[in-house]
């Protein structure tokens, strides 16, 4: 059986791919033009953040309203919150729940994904209920989680895959169906068996999809912990945020607030550069 | 041609006094926006009751919006986007020096200990048991921390659960043994079994749960309104100490919350004939001697540090309104 060499890409692209695929050098060419509109980009990403930044300094000290302190004191109390160990507390709390499910939701959601992405048997099952955990107000549902699991962990879990699941399992199933099917049949022409379609054709192609998928679940995954806490059971850093409120003390509650942006904008910065890595040579970044 | 410029001018005349007619009363009708977390139910009523009142008195409007909570309430007052706040804004004055007075006290905490009487009968059982309550720093975790004191016990930990009736569910299921419910749940559970789950004996609560409170500006600007609203209430929860049957009757005489569903209608003068012995409404509008007992409330939740008299009444509470309202209607 001829090798045939999985593309990263889709379309005509993915047609060209035994020709297109870029060598060594050329991969370091891109990887350096990246790093040179990186290196061009950087006064403007400052700037976009010195302007925000400011902005909200200024709203702060005007003040808009005597619940919105000025960046500067969300900082100092940051910092005096990083000293008295508030934040390592909190993340012991929540981030746990998140890592437990988006593992449950990267395994069994990833399988489902591809299961429905190669049966229509599973695809007409598991599609219509993604569909719709995709488009249902999540935030009304996650209290109701108590009925079922109390206002344990389990529920925090359950909230991580309510929010991700749907994401991650369409992406794989997405992956999967967007197999170019020039390949199929190029790999058909070559008496290539179902099981060498599928891991040498389809789950190659579909890996960047996948890969883009779990990364958008963790993301959701974030957004399900923190609801959770705020909703369920103020623990970790939704407690931090309801508690800091409901005292007024707004500039802890903001810095809590930022601290899970930071910690979230940061992971799926890593994971993007991973993705660029393994699956998008042209786009990585060193 | 000067029929038709007669008839221009009694158009013209008759569009001016149609438009003057129409935007008349709404002019002359004064809204005034009160924000308090929680729908609306037959609890309201007492206040409720009053506000129609003030409505009669001063022709103004009150239009009553639930928010999620309190802290939500107090953000929106001192936002302006709210005139009169329900709930209590001691921790916002004493952290944010928030230009925001308490004027009058509706109704004091009445949180009760629900145990599951298979595992816990006295407080003596519930030493290094897991008692839950409501959030951090809340009225509940207060109480929790008044009860260790009182029966000499130590509880194993105390849990944050946000809402009666989620923990309510939690002590159907088993997940929770012991916790702290508001009347109304504390009733609903208690009547499921009333074998499996008791109500331990507690202290008659004194600290503040409901307060009307607005920024100084406000107070300051609408003296008659703070006045007759503070008269209304006085004379609302009168009656309703008095008679637990009134804000039912009162309701329907006065077409309050037309919508309220039967079941939660027929729950209205039970609820009030088990509120009115626990003292759940004072008669006097709670004035510095309310003010003094939430301060030990709130040293005693850590939400205050100190001593009581670190504080002064004054820093939280307008009192004049209240002492005027008092003179006018007695002080019973």
């Amino acid at each position: 059986m001829t090798e045939i060499d999985p593309s990263p890409r889709t379309g005509a692209a993915a047609v060209l791919e035994v020709a297109d695929v870029p060598t060594a050098p050329a991969v370091a060419a891109g990887e350096a033009a990246g790093g040179g509109l990186l290196d061009r980009s950087w006064p403007w990403q400052l700037a976009s953040f010195v302007l925000v930044l400011g902005a909200w300094e200024i709203a702060g000290r005007w003040p808009v309203s005597l619940a919105f302190p000025p960046f500067s004191q969300v900082m100092t109390a940051m910092a005096e919150m990083v000293a008295a160990g508030d934040f390592v507390r909190a993340y012991a709390v929540t981030l746990p729940p998140l890592v437990v499910g988006v593992g449950i939701v990267g395994v069994l959601g990833v399988v489902l994904g591809i299961a429905m992405g190669l049966s229509r048997g599973f695809e007409w099952i598991g599609l219509p209920l993604m569909v719709v955990l995709q488009t249902a107000p999540i935030a009304a549902i996650i209290p109701l989680l108590t009925y079922f699991y109390g206002v344990s962990a389990t529920s925090k879990i359950a909230s991580v895959i309510l929010l991700s699941a749907p994401i991650v399992v369409l992406n794989s199933y997405r992956g999967i169906r967007n197999t170019n099917a020039s390949l199929l049949d190029m790999c058909r022409s070559f008496l290539g068996t179902r099981l060498q379609q599928v891991t040498k054709i389809m789950l190659p192609h579909a890996s960047g999809m996948i890969f883009a998928g779990l990364r958008l679940g963790i993301s959701a995954g974030f957004i399900g912990v923190v609801l959770a806490e705020l909703l369920i059971s103020p623990t970790g850093i939704g407690d931090l945020i309801s508690y800091n409120r409901s005292i007024a003390r707004y500039d802890k509650m903001f810095a809590a607030i930022l601290s899970i942006l930071a910690l979230a904008t940061v992971t799926l910065s890593l994971l993007q550069r991973l993705e660029n890595r393994l699956f998008r040579p042209d786009h990585a970044v060193s | 041609m000067l029929t038709l410029r007669r008839l221009a001018l009694c158009a013209a005349g008759l569009a001016a006094t149609s438009l003057v007619a129409w935007t008349e009363p709404a002019a002359a009708q004064r809204v005034i926006r009160v924000g308090q977390a929680d729908t609306l139910t037959g609890q309201n009523l007492p206040e409720l009751i009053a506000m129609a009142n003030t409505e009669k008195r001063l022709g103004v409007k009150f239009n009553v919006m639930a928010l999620k909570s309190d802290d939500v309430v107090f953000q929106a007052v001192i936002n302006n986007e709210i005139d009169i706040g329900i709930g209590d804004a001691y921790k916002g004055i004493d952290t944010l020096k928030a230009p925001v007075r308490h004027f009058f006290l509706l109704r004091r905490v009445a949180y009760f200990p629900v145990v599951n009487s298979e595992f816990y009968k006295t407080w003596k059982d519930l030493n290094g048991a897991d008692m839950a309550v409501h959030a951090r720093g809340s009225a509940t975790e207060a109480m929790a921390l008044q009860m260790e004191k009182a029966n000499g016990i130590k509880f194993g930990q105390i849990s944050f659960v946000p809402g009666s009736e989620v923990r309510i569910i939690a002590m159907r299921r088993g997940t929770m043994k012991a916790t702290l419910l508001d009347l109304p749940n504390t009733r609903k559970l208690t009547a499921e079994d009333p074998k499996k789950f008791i109500v331990l004996p507690v202290e008659t609560q004194s600290a503040s749960d409901e307060i009307f409170y607005a920024t100084t500006k406000f107070i300051g600007e609408n003296k008659e309104l703070v006045q007759t609203l503070s008269e209304e209430l006085l004379k609302s929860l009168r009656a309703v100490n008095a008679d637990p049957k009134a804000p039912a009757r009162l309701r329907t005489e006065l077409g309050l919350l037309k919508d309220l569903p039967k079941p939660l209608a027929d729950d209205i003068t039970p609820y009030f004939e088990m509120a009115v012995p626990g003292g759940l409404f004072p008669t006097d509008g709670g004035g510095a001697a309310a003010a003094k007992a939430d301060f030990d409330f709130l040293i005693a939740a850590g939400r205050f540090k100190g001593q009581n008299s670190d504080y002064k009444v004054e820093d939280f509470w307008d009192l004049a309104p209240l002492n005027a309202a008092l003179a006018k209607v007695g002080k019973n």
